[in-house]
């Protein structure tokens, strides 16, 4: 919920470049190349991301125009997965087929190679049945008028956001400030050489 | 333009949001927003969030209905707080919109509008219509508010009044009981 319903949260960024006139034959295929696409392995640990259809986070279809173009608006979604182990029970287990593997050897201790072994292959195994932590951010894009609403108002995100974008479009998006309201540039001139009014007068 | 845009000058939100509070309070909620907007109908909603003028992290929130006429708000203002959030709602011929105005961005939260009957194409359609609208009106009050704060008239007229309204709680309700 956000852009297609509900209430919104967002941060409006300016598009700046040349959109193609034949867009729409030609984004089609570059949302493709960087539409999510799942790991090749399940042990992974970095973060995977790309663009998804916004009603549904599973569908990466962007042949058919139709459903991510609506009249002006591009409406899509960013993905982000990424798997995490619970840290201290991950530790405690660890630290645990450590004791187990010396006792079994009548050793005092595991040393730190056979340590780094196990943990990278108990990482491997949880890794395998974890299930990722998934994001799905919003985004509608007016390409006639250059400007796209992300439903985020988190900087990581919007980070993320500007770059796949850039690497997706060839285009850049600009985070607007409120002086883009004014459009005497007088005035801008003026705010920009003012400083903080005292609203309290004197205290 | 660069990469970033225009800045961002933190104490102009600061700044707007306590002149519409201010305003709301002194006109009726009315703002004659000129042409093509006319006069809207603005008011603080149910929810104010305060900071120290130097720290981001907010201290106080008033929510609640006439949030903005308690004595609470009212003091943490003349205490020396700054808002950081306000809740604002604005009426436009039928349609009613509530939206939040948050940070130094001002970006719009939390933005509910109007019912839009029906589903698919045709409701992306009528809510981007509906946020450009709420776009649009609170794009006209801050540039409203930025061509007074860059007039003479607000040195010589606006900010002695707001000083005084932000200084003076005495005649709010609640004042008499709560100094028993």
């Amino acid at each position: 919920m956000g852009i297609t319903g509900g209430a919104m949260t967002v941060r409006r960024l300016r598009v700046e470049g040349e959109v193609p006139a034949d867009f729409r034959s030609v984004y089609p295929d570059l949302f493709a190349t960087n539409a999510f696409q799942e790991p090749l392995t399940e042990v992974g640990k970095e973060e995977v991301e790309g663009w998804c259809n916004y009603q549904n986070l599973l569908d990466t279809e962007f042949n058919d125009v139709d459903r991510w173009l609506f009249g002006d608006y591009a409406v899509f979604a960013l993905r982000v997965d990424k798997k995490s182990l619970p840290a201290k029970l991950f530790s405690a287990t660890l630290a645990k087929r450590c004791e187990l593997w010396a006792a079994e050897r009548n050793k005092e201790r595991c040393p730190g190679s056979v340590k780094a072994e196990m943990k990278e292959a108990l990482e491997a195994e949880w890794l395998k049945r974890t299930l990722p932590r998934v994001a799905v951010t919003e985004a509608c894009w007016n390409i006639p008028q250059g400007y796209l609403l992300l439903h985020s108002l988190s900087e990581s995100m919007m980070d993320r956001f500007r770059k796949r974008f850039r690497n997706t479009f060839g285009l850049t998006l600009v985070p607007l400030s409120p002086l883009d309201w004014v459009e005497d540039e007088a005035v801008v001139e003026s705010l920009l050489a003012g400083s903080p009014a005292n609203l309290h007068g004197v205290r | 333009m660069s990469a970033e845009g225009a800045p961002v000058l933190p104490h102009l939100a600061v700044e707007f949001t306590t002149w519409l509070w201010w305003h709301s309070e002194q006109h009726e909620n009315l703002f004659d927003l000129g042409e093509p907007i006319g006069t809207v109908n603005v008011w603080v909603d149910q929810r104010l969030a305060f900071r120290n003028p130097d720290e981001a992290k907010v201290l106080a929130v008033m929510t609640g209905e006439n949030a903005s006429i308690t004595l609470e708000a009212r003091a943490a203002l003349a205490g020396g707080k700054v808002l950081h959030e306000v809740r604002l709602g604005f009426r436009r011929d039928e349609r009613e919109y509530l939206l939040t105005l948050k940070g130094a961005e001002l970006h719009i939260t939390q933005l509910k509008l109007p019912q839009v009957v029906g589903g698919g194409e045709e409701a992306i359609h009528d809510r981007m219509f509906l946020y450009e609208e709420a776009y649009l009106v609170v794009g006209a009050l801050f540039r409203q508010f930025t061509a007074l704060r860059t007039a003479p008239e607000w040195g010589q007229e606006v900010l002695p009044a707001l000083q005084r309204w932000v200084r003076v709680v005495d005649d709010l309700p609640g004042r008499d009981s709560n100094e028993g």
